[in-house]
């Protein structure tokens, strides 16, 4: 059976079993990867994972589960999730699953031919490439992973939505260690791109070496700065800004007053200098489909426009209480990992955040700074979705004195709070990354502490 | 199966090939979720899978599959693990000897007094529900969510050295998560429990105590202030001192880490690596603790492994693979996430040993300091023995008396550093059951706790 046959099924049972409504919604996942090991390719693997979701509703009382189908049929599937529902509690808030739609384009709209078909063989020559390019006499790549995905999934319910997405996805994760004269420096490097013929892997492990002989030369920061500006590399700034924006935007936490920005749609809750959107059509965005992963159409929703807030994040659940439509923000599907998403319902959450390109370099922005510090790579960049707070261990970065890139550091603290500073203004760079669920240039903030150990 | 599987790997006829392996894993677990008094999420998983490796050379192919596991699917997997691995092999620069491996031929069964699955549905609500209608204890807690999960692991293996094992995991787990707000002021807290256990553990749950206090700690981080900034004493509580042991001691000491020289801690052993207060342990044959196991992923049954000793280190946590470079006996850490994952070194339950001090002990010989309590994450340094772990609270010590509360803060220094100024461990201990990831993925469950430990480390709040 193919994944539309598997998913027309598993309704029908359960309409023929009595459910009221049902959803079901059935996924091939392929991925190919190398792993690397002290420069050298330690693991080849490939992975084919089938499974199931099923949401079997009776009025307001709705059971999911899920499965691989390796040791049970579509009726054991059914049978349980018919199980679930005649004990579960009500659900109050329940109003109904999506009506059909249509998507929004072709389902190969977001597969790339190239990637989807990528096997071991492939990614090894691309894998060593990348090695090749930052190994040297005292630059070695202890760890590293390359990951090409495609991902097929069918969505089918019982009001007659029916769609099939397909897309691909590439993830890259690479350290590299540099020695130099009793002292050591680790150099990280991600990448993740739709399409697998995107990557650079010469300049990315060019750029790994660089960066471990970089913080063999970055000296451990003493002071204390008060009211210093940081500079933060997409990868660090879109982790922090991203994950806090797309928590405080989700109406899964503005439903349940979690979200700090509830209640506050119109209202000004940023600088002017920031605008961010959702675009579930992200050319770039590792989790864009044609439709969400309930079935809804994915689109672009703007979320801050010039600093004020426009609209939250809906999934179907979401948007029926507060008698809105979905923005095609029900998710199951991970952007870094294609495997394991057919294991829980759809969660409201951001697909690919978006923030418009400037016409600033880094050169222009750090020009402009006259005490802060350029951060390369945090221990982990994140912050307090709730209060905006963050104490992140800075491990490679580098000084900031009157417009000048001067003293390279490590082992500090950057102190702040993330709400407050995007309520002054915010500087944006040109140079446009895709890290996870984003797409976000440089980000220059103010009002941070850096604490020296 | 197991016959299926073992004829499989004895159908291997490339002389290339060293060791193989088949595993195959069925899951099936039941998660639900109550948001604001109301139950959100109910879901079931069974979840299969069949995983085979090779080894050529120093190289692995590994290829799963969630298909039927027949005689074809097997040996398609092992011919296609082999194919990769040959072709990763024109890279490898040595053999690894794998061949005095655990060759057992044994089913383990865990046995706990009350099976999750024997426990109606309609009572698992209840009880999730009851969880979270008790943090609403004043209305500035304006959120409240709670999840109660079970899951059964029954894994089968067999290797080309002999070995026939199969043997079950059940883990159980309940969370609660108050959120706080007055103003524009948002806090939280939480709570977990969580075991290699049965439904006993929820059972010893007093709900009352359980939700009011977490709900007071949320209500009273409205009015906490933020910490100072700098190098200071500080006392950390038993779950925040597991973090740091876990997080830069544990991968430190994880020895694939220490086979390529990635480890700040390569060629430690026998060498002081902090005060002789300093004990570390990984144990994962600890009863109960949701990081214990009967075997890893490879087939060796868990170990008691003493990273550190009184200030001396000890050893590594080890693979099959890593132990046959280093020559030493597999210590059972060869672990994955599941049937779609890598095994590499990994940690079971990790912590620091016990003192001799009470934590009022503590507390009153300590002048000038902050006490810090419940930690939310920690990042390991492995390269460099750094230390980042954020704390959500804490409490300033002045002559000996704890003060003013204060809210979230990260705790950072370089880890050889900070053991050399433990100078208090205390006798109680305590454990938090979790996840751990490696890498930024690759999940485990994990068991990290300890002792309170008070030390210098540099402090920052936001």
């Amino acid at each position: 059976m193919n994944l539309s046959e598997i998913a027309s099924k598993l309704v029908a049972k359960s309409e023929g079993a009595g459910a009221s409504q049902a959803e079901a919604y059935a996924v091939l996942a392929k991925t190919s990867s190398i792993y690397i090991d002290d420069n050298i390719p330690k693991i080849a693997d490939v992975k084919e994972e089938v499974g199931v979701g099923l949401k079997f509703i009776t009025g307001k009382k709705i059971g999911f589960t899920s499965s691989t189908l390796l040791s049970e049929s579509i009726e054991d599937v059914v049978e349980r999730a018919m199980s679930m529902a005649k004990v579960s509690a009500e659900d109050a808030k329940f109003v109904s699953l999506p009506d059909p739609k249509k998507p929004a384009g072709s389902s190969d709209r977001f597969y790339d031919q190239t990637t989807g078909e990528a096997d071991s063989d492939v990614l090894l020559e691309r894998t060593m490439t990348l090695v090749s390019s930052a190994v040297s006499d005292n630059v070695s790549v202890p760890n590293g992973v390359l990951r090409a995905s495609s991902t097929d999934f069918q969505i089918t319910n019982s009001l007659g939505a029916e769609a099939e997405s397909k897309s691909t996805m590439v993830f890259g994760y690479f350290t590299a260690k540099a020695e130099e004269s009793n002292s050591v420096g680790e150099g990280v490097q991600r990448c993740w791109s739709r399409n697998l013929n995107d990557v650079d892997f010469a300049f990315i492990g060019e750029k790994l070496k660089h960066q471990a002989l970089d913080v063999v030369q970055a000296k451990g920061f003493k002071e204390n700065w008060k009211d210093a500006i940081a500079v933060l590399a997409p990868s660090e700034g879109s982790e922090m800004l991203g994950s806090m924006v797309g928590f405080a935007v989700s109406a899964e936490n503005v439903n349940n007053r979690s979200s700090p920005w509830t209640d506050k749609v119109g209202d000004s809750v940023a600088h002017e200098s920031v605008t961010i959107a959702d675009n579930g059509l992200s050319e770039k965005g590792l989790l864009s489909a044609v439709v969400d992963d309930e079935g809804t159409p994915m689109q672009t929703t703007p979320i801050l426009d010039k600093g004020v807030l426009k609209s939250y994040l809906y999934d179907s659940y979401n948007a029926s209480q507060v008698d809105l439509a979905s923005t095609g923000n029900g998710i199951r599907r991970d952007s870094r990992d294609a495997q394991g998403s057919f294991s829980s319902p759809v969660r409201c959450r951001s697909t690919t955040l978006e923030i418009p390109a400037s016409t600033k370099s880094i050169d222009d922005i750090i020009g402009e700074v006259k005490r802060g510090v350029y951060i390369e790579h945090f221990a982990w960049p994140q912050a307090d979705p709730l209060a905006g707070t963050f104490s992140n261990e800075i491990r490679n970065a580098q000084l900031i004195e009157n417009g000048e890139l001067t003293t390279k550091i490590k082992y500090a603290l950057l102190v702040g709070n993330l709400y407050e500073a995007i309520q002054r203004e915010v500087v944006f760079g040109f140079d446009l990354e895709v890290h996870n669920n984003r797409v976000m240039p440089t980000i220059a903030i103010s009002g941070t502490e850096i604490v020296g150990q | 199966m197991l016959d299926l599987m073992t004829n499989a790997i004895e159908g291997i006829s490339d002389k290339k090939v060293t060791f193989a392996d088949i595993r195959q894993e069925s899951r099936v677990g039941t998660m639900l979720a109550v948001v604001n008094g109301a139950l959100r999420r109910f879901n079931r998983t069974n979840r299969a899978g069949t995983v085979a490796r090779v080894l050529v050379g120093e190289c692995w192919g590994q290829a799963s599959t969630t298909k039927e596991a027949t005689k074809a699917r097997l040996e398609m997997l092992l011919s296609e693990a082999t194919k990769m691995a040959k072709a990763s092999a024109k890279y490898s620069r040595k053999d690894i000897d794998l061949s005095n491996v655990n060759s057992e031929q044994k089913s383990v069964w865990l046995s706990v007094k009350e099976d999750p699955q024997d426990v109606s549905t309609e009572e698992k609500i209840d009880f999730v529900i009851a969880l979270d209608k008790g943090m609403k204890i004043d209305d500035r807690i304006v959120n409240t969510n709670t999840s109660y999960q079970d899951g059964k692991l029954l894994i089968r293996l067999v290797n080309s050295e002999g070995a026939r094992l199969e043997w079950d995991e059940l883990r159980i787990r309940a969370f609660a998560n108050p959120v706080a707000r007055e103003g524009d002021r948002m806090h939280y807290d939480y709570d977990v429990v969580a075991g290699q256990t049965g439904y006993e553990l929820i059972r010893g749950v007093d709900i009352n105590e359980f939700t009011s206090r977490i709900a007071q700690g949320a209500l009273d981080l409205l009015s906490a202030e933020k910490p100072p900034s700098g190098k200071m004493t500080i006392i950390m509580d038993g779950d925040t001192s597991g973090i740091i042991a876990h997080e830069v001691c544990g991968h430190g000491s994880e020895a694939d880490e220490v086979v390529k020289e990635r480890s700040f801690l390569t060629g430690m052993v026998e060498k002081r690596v902090g005060s002789d207060l300093v004990t570390m342990v990984d144990d994962g044959t600890l009863p109960g603790k949701l990081g214990s196991f009967p075997y890893d992923s490879e087939g060796t049954p868990a170990t008691k492994t003493f990273i550190i000793e009184d200030g001396i280190f000890r050893g590594y946590m080890h693979t099959l693979e890593t132990a046959a470079v280093m020559g030493v006996d597999p210590t059972g850490n060869g672990r994955a996430q599941d049937y779609n994952r890598r095994i590499f070194a990994r940690m079971s339950n990790t912590f620091f040993g016990p003192g001799e001090w009470s934590t009022e002990e503590m507390i009153s010989d300590t002048k000038d300091g902050l006490y810090i309590i419940k930690p939310m994450s920690g990042m390991e340094d492995v390269v460099g023995g750094g230390v980042q772990v954020s704390c959500l609270k804490g409490y300033v010590i002045k002559n000996g008396e704890k003060q003013q509360l204060v809210r979230s803060n990260a705790l950072a220094g370089k880890v050889l550093d900070i053991l050399a100024t433990v100078d208090a461990v205390s006798k109680d201990m305590t454990f938090s059951g979790g996840t751990c990831g490696k890498g930024e993925e690759d999940w485990v469950s994990v068991t990290s706790g300890g002792p309170h430990m008070r030390a210098e480390l540099i402090v920052g709040g936001g």
